[in-house]
């Protein structure tokens, strides 16, 4: 089975928009939150949020959005997207320049892309809203491809020239490493040569607002608490957005171009709770699953896992769970791997959660550092044996597992290895 | 325009002019809709709105096609004839044509279907449509593009004596384009060592793009087709050349019917080169005949060939849907 290596990496994120900014915030724990303007009115119980900074997308009027340099979209491009595609798209730029990708290599059968994201709740409500009030034939006639699920894949897709496989994928918060993980079988299996995968989310009012309804996000009004995974005392998660490319090639691919990759992407496993449409399972059993087929699909012993990137979001019940599973598949084999959470930094990506939070698992490995969960002031008992690390380490780690949960109970988990 | 060179096909519902006076808060609503619109543009829909005066309506579809059209390329609107293309030489593809029509509609109160915006290929197209629509009159014939095979397959006259590379023919007239090779036959002996295309060529090729006008655009009595074989030139007046044209120039060449009645067609032409007026023609008249068996009507083979060559073969139309499933 061909090895699959990460080769390019673009961010555009709440803290950071390229990978020099998102490592030293890694490295300095540097969080994005803050109080979010829109959410200041006093009718909102939520006032933190971690937006993308620079880009000005308030509108649905794309020739209103400001797009900070060095990236330009002209209007004919730019009509047919949403918030979340105009973040991926320049994580798009930045990771082709990064792969060192030239357009033959971008533009061909064997290369193609997967997406996540959930589309742009806020395009769909206005575009709803004048089809309602101005009839239909009032409405943009890319309405539909700028606002559903699948928009990202279908602008990039469509605007880079893509020519092998593309799909999107929904699994809420798990999404963007499925994504990653069915990227990777795609080359393991001769499929493909090379992938993009991308996670995007629009992180805007009503990307995030609504899982306030569902009690899921943080009431804390000070930006330095609110995003706590693993705290006794979280309350909830921040909501975030931006976008988010890794480049997955063969090695063949690496050895052709004699590009020097990030990391290798092992293998991944992936299990369902069958438990709840929107709650995790109190015993963490899907994830825990995730976690054990991704071991045996990379014939590593749990002890072989240095860092383990937790999904925790800063849910009371999530949170306890995730812990519970760790304890069961490394506390009960006498392995002690660092773990933290990198949301209590950039706040819960949504779909974008996966690609994201995998692409610093890369910038770890590469640069030689361990992201620390920060904001942790009284450790939840829940996580006692746990080796949580609270500060980042100047070591970088050589094995990785990434952890993704989305709604209905679905699981991933990811490894990556440093490349030798 | 007089009546016997007005053919209409299609059909258009009557604009109806809204009972409603124009208030504050249209106004309002009209300078958010046209706010990244020419000031002059909102002024001419202001102008519209309020007195229902078609005159404002070519300012009106100007400005908006402007404002959808990629700023290096406004330049050719500036000083557009009316036979400045939509997708070829202002880049306007189907989605945008379909933003220019949802904001047109919203400006002028006025609802465009689909079908009739098949045909629209010009400026002048656009510019005619809207002003059939808002007067309640029937749409014209599309304007059609023939290429020099097309021109050559239908034209008495062949190579090589032919003087049109490529035209396109309206209801209203004709446009033509021809290239000087300098391999002209004649260019070896006008004049010695200096090659200068002869006036009287200049003249001819008009005189060729209105027989192919009688061919194509002009309308005749029903089940009556012009035949080819009876064209022939009666005489000119007022013909003045400008300016000498030689190997390399590319005559841009425009015929409009002035009168037309059996046997006798008189049409007014121009040449340009670039922005340069090269001659004119005050008048030029052909005579005419109709085939002796009257033949099936061609406006009906007609649509439906450019109907056909919208499916994708060789003659792209503004308005094809991109969208590849529903």
């Amino acid at each position: 089975m061909p090895r699959v290596f990460i080769t390019g990496l673009g961010f555009i994120t709440s803290i950071g928009n390229d990978a020099a900014r998102v490592t030293s915030s890694l490295r300095e724990l540097r969080h994005g939150f803050m109080l979010y303007p829109p959410f200041q009115d006093p009718s909102i119980p939520v006032k933190v949020a971690a937006p993308v900074r620079d880009f000005v997308m308030d509108s649905t009027d794309c020739e209103d959005w400001t797009i900070p340099p060095p990236y330009t979209i002209k209007r004919e491009i730019l009509r047919g997207m949403s918030p979340n595609v105009v973040y991926a798209w320049c994580a798009m730029l930045q990771a082709v320049a990064d792969a060192r990708l030239a357009d033959a290599d971008i533009s061909n059968v064997s290369t193609g892309l997967y997406a996540a994201s959930g589309g742009s709740p806020y395009f769909m409500g206005q575009l709803m809203h004048r089809m309602h009030t101005m009839g239909v034939m009032r409405c943009s006639p890319l309405g539909i491809v700028a606002s559903i699920a699948g928009t990202v894949q279908f602008n990039l897709v469509a605007h880079f020239k893509i020519k092998g496989s593309s799909c999107g994928f929904a699994s809420a918060c798990a999404s963007s490493s499925h994504a990653l993980g069915y990227a990777f079988d795609d080359i393991a299996l001769g499929r493909q040569k090379r992938m993009f995968v991308v996670g995007a989310e629009d992180g805007n009012v009503d990307a995030i607002l609504p899982f306030a309804g569902m009690r899921a996000l943080s009431l804390q009004t000070d930006p330095g608490l609110a995003s706590r995974p693993f705290d006794v005392a979280r309350d909830g998660f921040v909501g975030t957005g931006g976008g988010v490319v890794l480049v997955l090639e063969s090695e063949a691919e690496v050895a052709r171009r004699g590009v020097t990759p990030y990391c290798e992407v092992l293998g991944w496993g992936q299990a369902s709770d069958g438990h709840n449409v929107a709650i995790s399972h109190p015993e963490g059993h899907g994830l825990r699953a995730a976690m054990e087929h991704a071991l045996r699909a990379t014939h590593l012993a749990p002890e072989a896992v240095d860092y383990v990137n937790a999904h925790a979001t800063s849910t009371p019940i999530g949170d306890a769970s995730e812990a519970r599973a760790l304890k069961a598949v490394f506390g009960a084999a006498g392995a002690r791997p660092a773990i933290s959470s990198t949301k209590s930094l950039t706040g819960h990506g949504l779909s974008l959660a996966g690609a994201m939070e995998s692409s610093f698992c890369a910038l770890a490995i590469r640069d030689g550092f361990t992201p620390g969960s920060a904001h942790i002031s009284r450790l939840d008992p829940e996580c006692a044996g746990l080796n949580i690390i609270r500060t980042s380490l100047p070591t970088g780690p050589t094995i990785v597992m990434n952890n993704a949960s989305g709604f209905g109970g679905a699981n991933v988990a990811l490894v990556f290895k440093q490349a030798r | 325009m007089p009546e016997a060179v007005q053919p209409h096909v299609g059909s258009s519902k009557p604009f109806v002019f809204p009972a409603k006076p124009f208030a504050p808060e249209d106004e309002a609503a009209l300078r958010e809709a046209l706010k990244r619109c020419s000031p002059s543009t909102f002024e001419a829909a202001v102008q519209f709105r309020k007195t229902g005066n078609p005159e404002h309506l070519p300012a009106v579809v100007i400005g908006v096609i402007e404002r959808f059209v990629e700023p290096d390329l406004r330049v050719k609107l500036k000083d557009a004839d009316d036979d400045l293309r939509l997708i070829e030489d202002l880049g306007i593809d189907s989605l945008t044509m379909m933003e220019i029509v949802i904001l047109v509609e919203d400006v002028l109160q006025m609802s465009i279907n689909n079908d009739e915006l098949r045909n629209l290929r010009t400026v002048g197209d656009v510019k005619t449509f809207i002003d059939c629509k808002v007067r309640g009159l029937e749409l014209p014939k599309p304007t059609k593009f023939l290429p020099i095979e097309q021109i050559a397959a239908i034209m008495p006259i062949q190579p090589p004596f032919l003087f049109l590379n490529e035209a396109s023919v309206s209801s209203s007239g004709a446009n033509g384009k021809y290239k000087i090779t300098g391999q002209e036959f004649f260019l070896q002996g006008h004049f010695k060592d200096n090659p200068v295309m002869p006036a009287s060529i200049m003249l001819e090729a008009l005189g060729q793009l209105a027989v192919l006008f009688l061919l194509e655009g002009a309308s005749t009595e029903p089940g009556k087709v012009i035949s080819p074989t009876t064209i022939f030139f009666t005489g000119c007046e007022g013909v003045r050349a400008h300016r000498m044209c030689r190997p390399g120039d590319i005559l841009t060449l425009s015929i409009k019917p002035k009168r037309m009645k059996m046997p006798l067609a008189t049409f007014e032409g121009s040449i340009r080169v670039g922005q340069e007026k090269a001659a004119i023609a005050e008048e030029i008249t052909l005579t005419f005949g109709f085939a002796e068996a009257p033949s099936q009507p061609v406006p009906a083979k007609d649509s439906a060939a450019v109907v056909n060559g919208s499916n994708g073969a060789h003659s792209p139309t503004p308005l094809r849907a991109a969208v590849s499933s529903p």
